[in-house]
């Protein structure tokens, strides 16, 4: 059995699957439902069941596949992912439309954009309509110190 | 049932609403172009737009962009060659060789008849076959509902799979154990939220299929560095040529359209088929049937090669909300993010929908018929502008449809955390699609677990906890059988396949 990549995939759910088993017999029920045909565990004790056999079996019969992970622009991807998360991490204290330009203008940038105008173009009037629409049009309020401190909105 | 239609034809062609169904098709058209980007893209990026809206409006805009999208996909095989959702690849094979003849107009408008007739022809069935299917249904107990869903995510994982069924098992499972994440429905006890407050209302299915379809989509542009080189003067009038069609080549068309239109909305029906294997399906059919002169012509710009799958997968799409209104279980991926969207407004499709909703039930239906009209009248002559969508570089493109899933999970919670588990999963389920895991069938288990769930707990109870109904019941029973047969098939497949290869 040579190892690749789906195996070394089955193995990890196999053991996902072992260790959601392990919760879902340590879930608590209530006292009267401990011996009922059906509670809180027997779902996900079915799932686990079921889960542990199929990456098992996943484990022992899968082939060798042309697996060539190191051609593609790893990166890049988790630059634009670092970028999603530090954009969750601003978008509270900096407010909705200075966060979101900010990660559009340097995701532009990362990705190879360089010319002002449409760095400019593809992200004030974008965030500003979206923002429009839904404060504007369809009442749905955004937190926004930045704009709010602008006097833009109240 | 006339009464119903009434109600739903008065509701279709209200004002509102036959905008939600252009702006619908308009969307769909432009996002279905995209490479990359499919139906269930299209649809999850709409969902946090119609949280305001009534349930009708909501579906019958999804509707749209349902069938808008499958429509922008064929735009993008047939001028480019690189369709934008799976379910049209087939239209490329002989839609492409016809652009590259200079006849892309002419292409792109048998593609625009072709669906229309399908899309047409499966609204008149599923007309008709809806409520019949729900009459049906009535007489189903949760042991069939239970059997049932069972089947839908077997054979999605059976279709979905690309040979790989036991991967696509495991992604079936894993969205089953993902749906147990949160409070229990009928004990309130709240299971595997590792104290973390923001689990205990379990994950958010708008969250999850943002992630694992758009966002991840666009980390796969970049990741696997696709590219489009077209610029929009591909798309100028003179390039395009004409979009008349001959008497002799719509006669040509007349007898493929009634075939396999019957075909995509039977295939549609099914749970787990879809669009794809129509489309698919049908242009196998026609190639097998043809004469031997014509056989040739398929793959290098036959007009009954083109049509044949666009027919099928407009009328698959049809087909595919059979399951969804009347069973309220969902056929293919796409109607899976629909049926999830239906629970969010509240809504429980099933056999009472159009005994109890019946504005909306009977309204999704006629919208279907102003939806096939507009995406003829509107989009065909617009293609050669709304095509130029095609030549928005990728580096622009990714942020747009990252910015654009996020603000759409954050919009719903306000909460910083549904961003960073976005991100994570987005990650993850472009790490799995790398490793060829499906991502539908993990959806579908996601968005059927709970249901699973409480139709199996009250089979257990009325059955005092024996799995008795299992064999008692005939529906049950039957289901059961088709349930082994699946499971069976795909060992003989997997035993086929490898044979061929030693």
């Amino acid at each position: 059995m040579t190892i690749n990549y789906t195996r070394i995939s089955a193995l990890i759910f196999l053991l996902l699957f072992l260790v959601y088993s392990y919760l879902a017999g340590e879930i608590e029920v209530f006292v009267f439902d401990e011996d009922a045909d059906f509670n809180a565990r027997t779902f996900p004790k079915f799932i686990s069941y079921l889960g542990i056999v199929v990456s098992f079996l996943t484990l022992v019969l899968s082939k060798n596949e042309n697996e060539k992970l190191g051609q593609y622009e790893w990166l890049k991807v988790f630059v634009l992912f670092v970028l999603v998360f530090t954009y969750g991490i601003i978008i509270k204290s900096v407010g909705f439309f200075l966060s979101t330009n900010l990660f559009l203008l340097v995701s532009y940038y990362y990705l190879g954009v360089r010319s002002y105008k449409t760095l400019l173009l593809c992200s004030f009037p974008v965030v500003a309509g979206l923002q429009f629409m839904l404060h504007g049009l369809l009442d749905v309020y955004i937190r926004d110190p930045f704009l709010q401190f602008l006097g833009v909105i109240s | 049932m006339i009464e119903g239609i009434l109600i739903g034809i008065d509701t279709a062609f209200s004002g509102y609403n036959i905008i939600m169904v252009m702006m619908g098709c308009f969307a769909g058209t432009i996002i279905g172009m995209l490479p990359g980007l499919g139906p269930m893209s299209a649809i999850a990026l709409m969902i946090p737009i119609t949280y305001g809206f009534d349930p009708a409006s909501a579906m019958i805009l999804m509707a749209g962009v349902y069938y808008g999208a499958i429509f922008g996909g064929s735009t993008s095989s047939i001028l480019i060659n690189a369709p934008g959702v799976a379910g049209t690849v087939s239209s490329s094979f002989d839609g492409y060789p016809m652009a590259k003849n200079g006849q892309a107009g002419k292409a792109l408008a048998i593609a625009a008849y072709a669906s229309f007739s399908g899309g047409t022809i499966a609204a008149l069935f599923l007309l008709v076959a809806a409520p019949q299917l729900a009459r049906v249904s009535l007489s189903f107990q949760s042991a069939d509902y239970f059997a049932l869903m069972c089947v839908g995510l077997l054979s999605i994982a059976a279709f979905a799979s690309k040979g790989q069924f036991l991967k696509a098992m495991i992604m079936t499972m894993f969205g089953l154990a993902l749906a147990t994440v949160g409070q229990d429905s009928l004990s309130d006890i709240t299971r595997f939220h590792f104290g973390n407050i923001n689990l205990m209302d379990g994950i958010s299915f708008v969250l999850l299929v943002m992630a694992t379809f758009a966002m991840s989509e666009a980390f796969m542009i970049i990741f696997k560095k696709m590219d489009i080189s077209f610029s929009a003067s591909d798309v100028s009038k003179e390039k395009l040529g004409s979009i008349k069609l001959s008497k002799e080549e719509v006669k040509e068309m007349v007898p493929v359209v009634g075939r396999t239109s019957v075909l995509g909305f039977l295939v549609g029906v099914l749970p787990g088929a879809g669009a794809t294997i129509a489309s698919f399906l049908a242009w196998g059919f026609e190639r097998s049937i043809a004469s031997a002169k014509e056989k040739l012509k398929f793959g290098k710009g036959s007009i009954k090669g083109l049509t044949a799958p666009e027919t099928a997968n407009n009328a698959a799409c049809t087909g595919s909300f059979v399951p969804l209104l009347t069973l309220g279980i969902p056929g293919s991926g796409t109607t899976a993010v629909m049926l999830g969207a239906l629970l969010s407004f509240g809504v429980q499709p099933g056999p009472r929908l159009y005994i109890e909703q019946p504005e909306l039930f009977w309204a999704v239906i006629v919208s279907m018929y102003i939806g096939n009209v507009v995406l003829l009248v509107l989009n065909l002559p617009l293609i050669p502008y709304i095509a130029r969508i095609l030549a928005i570089p990728k580096n622009i493109l990714v942020p747009l449809v990252l910015f654009f899933s996020v603000t759409g999970v954050y919009l719903i919670s306000f909460n910083a955390f549904d961003i960073y588990f976005m991100a994570i999963v987005a990650l993850l389920s472009l790490v799995l699609r790398i490793l060829n895991y499906p991502m539908p069938p993990l959806i579908l288990g996601f968005i059927l677990g709970g249901m699973i769930e409480k139709n199996l707990r009250r089979a257990l109870l009325i059955n005092d906890g024996s799995f008795s109904f299992m064999w008692e019941r005939p529906i049950s029973l039957a289901l059961f059988v088709i349930m082994i047969l699946i499971v069976l098939l795909q060992i003989y497949q997997g035993l086929r396949k490898e044979e061929k290869q030693n």
